[in-house]
């Protein structure tokens, strides 16, 4: 297991303000993330959680405020500064996603969706497929790696999302209510075989959720109320 | 039904109202279509009622021995008395202008006659003439000795209740008896008939109704894809109604209403579009005619009848749809996947062409004339292959996506072939419009490649003269005055030569000789190079026969004279051009010694059944317009819809970080894959069909390469669905963009 870097956080937000029309959804957020840690996000409905992610992965520009990327051998980034098709390309480069549901193309089959992040970043497809199945295979789903997302049950068809957010090897993981959909014990498995991938890999992780149960695996957690860090969020010990 | 539920579900939000927008357009445009070509059936149905009396042949003038232009059983036969119920008339087969075929009709009557020519009433006096409007105005525009003289003194025009269209072209001019006597070829009219179409009719009205097929088709085609607009955006707000209490009666009824409300919209607005566009459509010229605007008209009724069928059929389809769906509270908890197409697809399509194969087998092989089965055979076959062509489809197109997916090497290849591979038939049916189009215009382009195949063959020795002219002259006429035509024709502008050609008899007459007899120095001027060194020679009579390939030699004719011959035709060759050939035809028609109008070997174009296709072919590019023009709006409307369907999972890609340029790529793909697939398919079967049809109407037709117009068709309806779906590019930026994707 790789050590987390804390002298130079490899994302930080500072002064971070977005409005949607007249709604102020983030009020000035301040937030560093040190290379390795697992970051659990939280706070109650329509506080501003989401945007924070989005923010942070390049999916929407602050308002104000801005977001610096700091990736390992590489010169650091002004995130909010850049343009879609530089943010497109660093999220699919450097950033892995994975959602509450939904996300995976429904024609294709397990391995084919793990396969295109790496497709996209110009793999070969057989050489794709490989690591895909070895990937899935590490997920426990050996052997269904021709079943469509349809097949799968629901902890099965997020440990395949999981696969494709990490297939490209990001340095930072966004998840997004990853395991809102799932049962409790569906819950664990998916979260324990993915935290265990992304520690042993180093990668950082954003992760968003309403479930105290799944804030504990984190590092660290932050609460967000009224689009503000507010009090109460725990810290490493 | 609760209104205010029912606003709620229909107008929600403001997609929805793009949604009702697209539904309502789209079958405005088809509702449009539907009834201009319903009302262009009309029109050349009321057309050939109007022209019917230009069908009439009479009754023999002669009794005893039958038919004039027959030499073998001719003879002097006894004039049956003209009288006063009765006109004598000569219908004149080949009077051209330019290229264009003029219907005359010479009459002669009795100063107390009773019997009206339609559209003009008593018959014009010798010496004068009526005409259409548009034949006199090519006369008042065109120099007197390339038309006018034709005709004598202008009467009168013919009235547009006996026109088959405003751009036809009749003339009828007044004779004395004695002239249409002497021509042998005139017949006793009582009565002119208004029975239409006359012989061809059920082989016309059999190759018609497969044309409004195939045009109809597509329009069907393209109200359904707009009526299904939006589905899946649709399941889900149903699937909310559900969930807050909504029985699936109710949400089916919901849909129903949601689809008819602007299927009604967009059918009363095709209906004022149709009423608005009537004027232009009639100047659209089929068969060498515009027609009359209110010859479109379909009448309130028939008006009404459209949009009830359409906004009925919509609503039902799309209650249906949900029912099928099993829309549960929790969204679709029956999902509806397709079935694996499977071989047995081709089934439709192979029964398709043995019906039409059967017909034609039938008629030219086995020669068995059953007009009960001959059409139902042909148009239920032409039905069959059609809609065989849209059930092979999904099966081709899978076949040839497992080949893809496996070969795959790019992501977009991937999540297109996939995408395919499972939904074969959602795919294909975005491109089926155009698939449809192509097979449409492929049959027309045959159809009428078969005027190109028997087009007029290049000058050669020993054939008629592309560029030459030939009248009969009548009987009773002498050499001197046969000498005096050519001589005068032979002085006009733009003619070579004028030669007279010789015989025992007129043609028409039974003593008439097998060959015809010239003065060898005229010889020349006719195209012949091998000349006997004779004073007089003598060519075969066959000679005037414009369908002959093979050349004719000169022999020396058996006397040195001409002496005691008359006259029996009379050449004139030009220097080819428009003004040259109406002038040669003008003084030879108006000499008053022809017994037929002259004619040059190109004229038969204008003439008989190949009238027929030309018409046809006319409505060909008619049609081919219209169903591609469809076609490429289906697939646009079908690909947005795609996109529209699949817009959360496209927006998590690109949120993830998939170029915009991966998506076009698929889009791109899912389109070219079924289409390509297909289209050779369309294009053979297209000619398949063709050939089949033509050989239908006469087995001495023959399918050739097509114009390179259809060429140009084919890459116009490539262009448009690279165009189509180029169009829905702007939609995918904006409906996949990470924003509208976070916050949906």
């Amino acid at each position: 297991m790789s050590t987390p870097d804390t002298t130079a956080p490899i994302l930080s937000a500072r002064g971070l303000h977005h409005s949607f029309g007249q709604t102020e959804a983030l009020r000035g957020i301040d937030l560093d993330l040190q290379a390795g840690e697992v970051l659990a996000v939280m706070g109650p409905s329509g506080s501003g959680k989401s945007t924070l992610l989005h923010c942070l992965a390049g999916v929407l520009v602050p308002d104000g405020g801005s977001v610096s990327y700091r990736p390992a051998g590489r010169s650091p980034e002004k995130i909010s500064a850049l343009g879609e098709p530089e943010r497109a390309r660093l999220r699919l480069a450097d950033f892995g996603f994975v959602f509450q549901f939904g996300q995976l193309l429904p024609e294709l089959t397990a391995a084919d969706n793990v396969s295109i992040p790496l497709l996209l970043a110009g793999t070969k497809r057989p050489e794709a497929l490989r690591r895909s199945t070895e990937l899935l295979e590490r997920l426990g789903l050996a052997g269904l790696g021709a079943k469509l997302p349809g097949e799968l049950s629901g902890g099965q068809a997020q440990r395949v999302a999981v696969a494709r957010a990490l297939v490209t090897s990001p340095a930072v993981l966004f998840a997004d209510e990853p395991t809102g959909s799932l049962d409790s014990l569906a819950a664990e498995n998916v979260l324990t075989m993915m935290l265990e991938l992304v520690r042993e890999a180093g990668t950082t992780v954003v992760m968003i959720t309403h479930d105290a149960r799944t804030a504990a695996y984190a590092d660290r957690e932050v609460m967000v109320r009224d689009g503000a860090i507010g009090a109460g969020y725990r810290v490493p010990a | 039904m609760n209104p205010g539920l029912f606003k709620l579900a229909v107008v929600g939000s403001r997609s929805s109202w793009g949604r009702l927008a697209g539904i309502a357009g789209g079958v405005a445009v088809g509702v449009c279509l539907l009834l201009l070509l319903w009302g262009g059936a009309n029109g050349l149905s009321a057309r050939d009622e109007r022209g019917a009396w230009l069908r009439e042949t009479g009754s023999p003038s002669v009794s005893g021995p039958a038919a004039a232009d027959d030499p073998a059983t001719s003879g002097p036969g006894t004039p049956v008395p003209l009288t006063a119920g009765t006109v004598l008339m000569e219908a004149n087969p080949a009077e051209v202008f330019r290229d264009r075929l003029i219907d005359r009709r010479d009459v002669a009557a009795l100063g107390t006659t009773t019997v009206k020519i339609p559209g003009i009433g008593k018959p014009p006096p010798p010496g004068s003439y009526y005409a259409s409007p548009a034949l006199q105005r090519l006369i008042e525009t065109t120099p007197r000795d390339q038309l006018g003289e034709r005709f004598g003194t202008f009467a009168g025009t013919i009235g547009d209740a006996a026109l088959p269209g405003p751009d036809s072209l009749v003339v009828v001019t007044g004779a004395t008896e004695t002239e249409l006597r002497q021509h042998g070829r005139a017949t006793l009219v009582s009565d002119f008939t208004a029975n239409p179409y006359g012989g061809s009719a059920a082989a016309y009205n059999t190759v018609l109704c497969i044309g409004a097929i195939a045009v109809f088709f597509p329009v069907l085609l393209l109200i359904s894809i707009v009526t299904g607009l939006g589905a899946a955006q649709r399941r889900e707000r149903y699937a909310t109604l559900r969930l807050i209490g909504a029985a699936p009666q109710l949400v089916a009824r919901i849909a129903a209403v949601e689809t008819a409300v602007p299927s009604l919209a967009g059918a009363v607005l095709g209906v004022v579009l149709a009423m608005m566009l009537r004027p232009a459509a009639a100047q659209i010229a089929v068969n060498g005619t515009r027609m009359f605007a209110a010859d479109l008209t379909t009448g309130p009724a028939a008006a009404a009848a459209v949009v009830a069928v359409v906004v009925a059929a919509s609503a039902l389809v799309a209650g249906h749809r949900t029912v099928r769906a099993g829309i549960g509270p929790l969204g679709v908890t029956r999902a509806v996947h397709e079935k694996t197409p499977t071989a047995w697809r081709i089934v439709p399509l192979l029964a398709g062409l043995s019906a039409m194969i059967a017909a034609v087998l039938m008629i030219r092989v086995l020669e068995v004339r059953l007009t009960w089965l001959e059409s139902p055979l042909l148009i239920g076959g032409f039905l069959l292959v059609l809609a065989g062509l849209v059930v092979i489809g999904p099966w081709l197109t899978r076949l040839v996506s497992r080949m893809g997916l496996r070969r795959a090497r790019s992501a977009a290849g991937v999540i297109a072939a996939s995408r395919i591979q499972k939904t074969p038939g959602a795919t294909f049916r975005s491109v089926s419009g155009l698939v449809i189009a192509v097979f449409v215009v492929s049959v027309f382009a045959g159809g009428a490649s078969v005027i190109e195949a028997t087009d007029v063959p290049a000058a050669r020795a020993g054939l008629l003269q592309p560029t030459a002219l030939h009248a009969t002259v009548g009987a009773g006429h002498t050499p001197a005055q046969a000498a005096e035509t050519a001589r005068r024709a032979a002085g006009l502008p733009g003619i070579r030569s004028a030669t007279v050609g010789y015989g025992p008899a007129a043609l028409a007459e039974r003593d008439a000789g097998p060959e015809i007899y010239l003065r060898a120095a005229d010889a020349p001027g006719l195209g012949f190079e091998d000349i006997p060194a004779a004073e007089t020679v003598a060519v075969d009579a066959s000679f005037l026969h414009y369908w002959r390939t093979q050349p004719l030699a000169l022999t020396p004719a058996p006397a040195t004279s001409l002496d005691g011959l008359v006259p029996v035709v009379i050449f004139v060759g030009t220097d080819g051009t428009p003004e040259a050939m109406d002038r040669a035809r003008t003084a030879l028609n108006g000499s008053g010694i022809t017994a037929i109008p002259a004619t040059s070997p190109g004229d038969f174009k204008l003439q008989s059944s190949t009238r027929l296709i030309r018409g046809l072919a006319v409505l060909a590019y008619l049609g081919m317009f219209v169903a591609i023009a469809i076609a490429g709006l289906s697939l646009a409307v079908a690909t947005a819809s795609a996109v529209l369907d699949r817009k959360r999972v496209l927006g998590l890609m690109r949120l993830m970080g998939m170029p915009v340029s991966v998506l076009r790529r698929i889009i791109v793909r899912e389109a070219a894959v079924p289409l390509l697939t297909v289209l050779l398919l369309s294009v053979g079967l297209g000619f398949l069909v063709a050939w089949l049809m033509v050989t239908f109407i006469d087995d001495s037709y023959r399918v050739a390469w097509p114009a390179p117009d259809y060429f140009i068709a084919l890459g116009l309806s490539l262009l448009l669905a690279l165009g189509a779906v180029a169009a829905t590019f702007g939609l995918i930026r904006g409906t996949t963009a990470v924003t509208s994707t976070r916050f949906e």
